[in-house]
């Protein structure tokens, strides 16, 4: 359970869980002892009416009248019952309405006591019933006791018991789904900044977004305003990085230009060709070690997204510029719309080193071929970049030792200079690798570029 | 032809054009870019060669601006960032080669030699029309595959007026591409000139390669055998 909202969402529902359910069970056994308590003032003012209705016969024996005053002890079934026993529990009377039913004797109350009891019918019927054992004075002066019973089924009262926990729980369970959704509305609205930060985030690391925008509430305007901050300062390093690189290498190449002029108004051939090499030499060295990528994968927030059609066009018309007496066929294969996730300058390197080599040894024909590489859970894309011509071809050997065992400089491939080597170090940096085969179709050299897609690096 | 070299490092500026001057070309040399802009609108200029990192103003901002201006001239630029980023940037303000430092000579004039030709128009580095042919690599003239002896001045007008054959070419643009400034300024000399020329190709007045067009100037009139 990793999202604040569903967090809270469970917390919030458990918490109306335990409140309502406390307060269901609160309200249901008041309302049940209410209506017990209801039930029994009934029965004892039943009771009573019994007592008073009964007489004793010439036998000194209690009798009751045929009729009596409460229409529900009249009529069968009716759910109120009565009746009377003597002291062997012999039933002496019972009312008309307990015709044919078998009120259970029960506990025999304590002579002048009143017994309350939940008992049950044979047909499972569940009573109330109110015991009174009394003891009788007859006209002769003997003393006979009884016990007088009164029963009401509970049927009623039960169903009544069970409409109000319908209506309860019905009632409680509306307003808990009421405030349930009002909270996640509510939540839903508060969390709404936290998810435009995420989502701009995701923005930067997809290249689309260069800072997150200043529109937050004040609790997260600070975090907004820390990580513009680190932007910014990930983006400046990387550019001094790039900027002092290229101040480098121009302070140091155009001083082994002037060498190299002076050197040629000597006339010692053997002196300056050996110091010529020493030139080249450590013009390669700057070359190479001065041109390393400048961005890498880890560098997400850095990253933008290069416009690759865009960028390869540009690079074909300046191909066509300075191969223009060779006239090579440029044959462009682009995904439209295909974005290539990282730095330009990295790019136009990858791009730019590869169709030069192809140009410099083709007869006539270069092919491009850019397709975008999907994985599980990216959020860029990465790049499958071919180019393949119809020269020679690299040799197998040369091409083996340049992948395998890496980049020296006085290793370098001959004839494909050291952009084969930069070429290898931005895809690595980049995460991606470098094959080199014979193009099936062209004849020549055929180098594959493979860049993964990037994930993102929000866990979850 | 006259080239204008814009070099902020001196050895490496004097150096480049002296040797070009060797070569036969008038140079123009300026060192920052505010002067290098100025030279490349208002001097005549058959080429630049510009260096991208200048100061005053940068290489690729001239670059910009002389193309704003119309100026069609090649740019051949001269650089040390050799990363695809800033050639393209290069190639795209409207350079149409580059050379990265530290660079031979040989490497700067073939690719000079390649700007001129092709903005004439011709493809190959053997330029045939009829029954002549202009080597430039060897700068070497033949006409009908015999070699012609030719002193450097006069090849420098048989090769100005071939790269743009067919178009008119008048005497003060002869004298202005062809001198350098120290040269005396003098336009009977391009008349005898042209009148050796004609001697030496065309001996027996039959294919008359040059042709004058009365106060307008010069034309090489022969069809090109083959055109970029």
């Amino acid at each position: 359970m990793q999202s604040l909202s569903s967090r809270l969402l469970v917390s919030v529902s458990v918490l109306l869980l335990v409140f309502f359910g406390a307060t269901i069970a609160v309200l249901d056994t008041a309302f049940v002892e209410a209506g017990e308590q209801a039930r029994r003032d009934i029965l004892d003012g039943q009771l009573v009416a019994l007592l008073a209705a009964a007489e004793p016969d010439k036998n000194n024996e209690l009798e009751m009248p045929e009729r009596l005053r409460e229409p529900r002890f009249q009529s069968i079934g009716s759910g109120l019952y009565a009746e009377l026993r003597d002291s062997a529990n012999n039933v002496l009377w019972r009312s008309h309405s307990a015709l044919g039913l078998e009120i259970p004797t029960g506990v025999r109350p304590e002579l002048g006591n009143h017994l309350f009891a939940r008992e049950n019918l044979e047909d499972g019927t569940p009573l109330l019933t109110l015991g009174l054992a009394v003891e009788w004075e007859f006209a002769d002066g003997s003393l006979k006791s009884y016990v007088f019973k009164v029963a009401e089924s509970l049927d009623s009262f039960n169903a009544q018991i069970a409409g109000f926990r319908r209506q309860l729980f019905g009632w409680f369970a509306a307003v808990a789904a009421t405030m349930l959704l009002a909270f996640s509305m509510l939540l839903r609205g508060l969390l709404k900044p936290l998810r435009q930060i995420e989502s701009e985030i995701s923005e930067i690391e997809e290249g689309d977004r260069l800072s997150l925008s200043g529109a937050f509430p004040t609790e997260l305007r600070g975090v907004a305003r820390n990580m513009n901050l680190l932007i910014d300062s990930e983006r400046a390093r990387s550019d001094r990085y790039r900027y002092t690189l290229d101040n480098l290498a121009h302070s140091l190449k155009t001083p082994l230009a002037a060498m190299r002029a002076l050197l040629n108004d000597q006339h010692n051939e053997g002196f300056s060709g050996r110091f010529d090499e020493q030139i080249e030499r450590m013009d390669e060295i700057v070359r190479y070690q001065l041109r390393k990528p400048s961005a890498s994968v880890a560098d997400n927030l850095v990253l933008q997204a290069v416009k690759v059609e865009k960028e390869v066009a540009r690079l074909v018309d300046g191909l066509r510029k300075v191969y223009h007496d060779k006239h090579p066929h440029f044959e462009v294969n682009i995904e439209p719309g295909m974005q290539f996730r990282g730095d330009t300058g990295d790019f136009l390197e990858l791009a730019g080193n590869l169709l030069d080599n192809a140009c410099k040894w083709c007869n006539e024909a270069v092919r491009i071929t850019i397709v975008p590489s999907v994985g599980a859970r990216a959020i860029a894309s990465g790049m499958v970049m071919t180019i393949a011509d119809d020269g020679p071809g690299i040799p197998q050997e040369a091409a083996d030792a340049l992948l395998q065992r890496g980049m020296r400089l006085d290793e370098s491939t001959p004839g494909h200079g050291i952009g084969l080597a930069v070429v290898k170090d931005i895809a690595h940096s980049y995460g991606g690798r470098l094959s080199i085969k014979r193009s099936a179709e062209l004849g020549g050299a055929e180098i594959t570029v493979s860049i993964p897609p990037v994930t993102s690096s929000k866990s979850g | 032809m006259r080239l204008l070299v814009i070099e902020d490092d001196a050895t490496l500026r004097e150096s480049l054009a002296r040797k070009l001057g060797e070569s036969g070309f008038a140079v123009e040399q300026a060192a920052d870019g505010k002067e290098g802009l100025y030279f490349a609108l208002e001097y005549p200029v058959d080429l630049a060669i510009i260096d991208l990192g200048l100061p005053e103003m940068s290489g690729l901002d001239i670059i910009r601006e002389v193309r704003k201006q119309g100026k069609a001239y090649p740019i051949l630029i001269l650089t040390a960032r050799d990363r695809w980023e800033d050639k393209v940037d290069g190639l795209s303000a409207g350079a149409d080669d580059y050379v990265v430092k530290p660079f031979h000579f040989e490497e700067v004039s073939a690719r000079v030699n390649a700007l001129l030709r092709r903005s004439g128009g011709w493809a190959s580095s053997e330029m045939t029309a009829g029954p002549v042919t202009l080597d430039l690599s060897r700068q070497e003239l033949r006409v009908n595959e015999e070699a012609v002896e030719l002193t450097s001045f006069e090849y420098k007008i048989i090769e100005y007026l071939m790269v743009r054959a067919g178009q008119v070419i008048s005497k003060a643009e002869l004298t202005d591409r062809l001198y350098d400034q120290d040269f005396e300024r003098d336009s009977n000399v391009i008349e005898v000139f042209i009148g050796r020329l004609r001697k030496k190709m065309d001996p027996d007045n039959s294919i008359k390669p040059i042709e004058t067009l009365r106060g307008r100037g010069y034309r090489f009139a022969l069809e090109r055998n083959q055109s970029g």
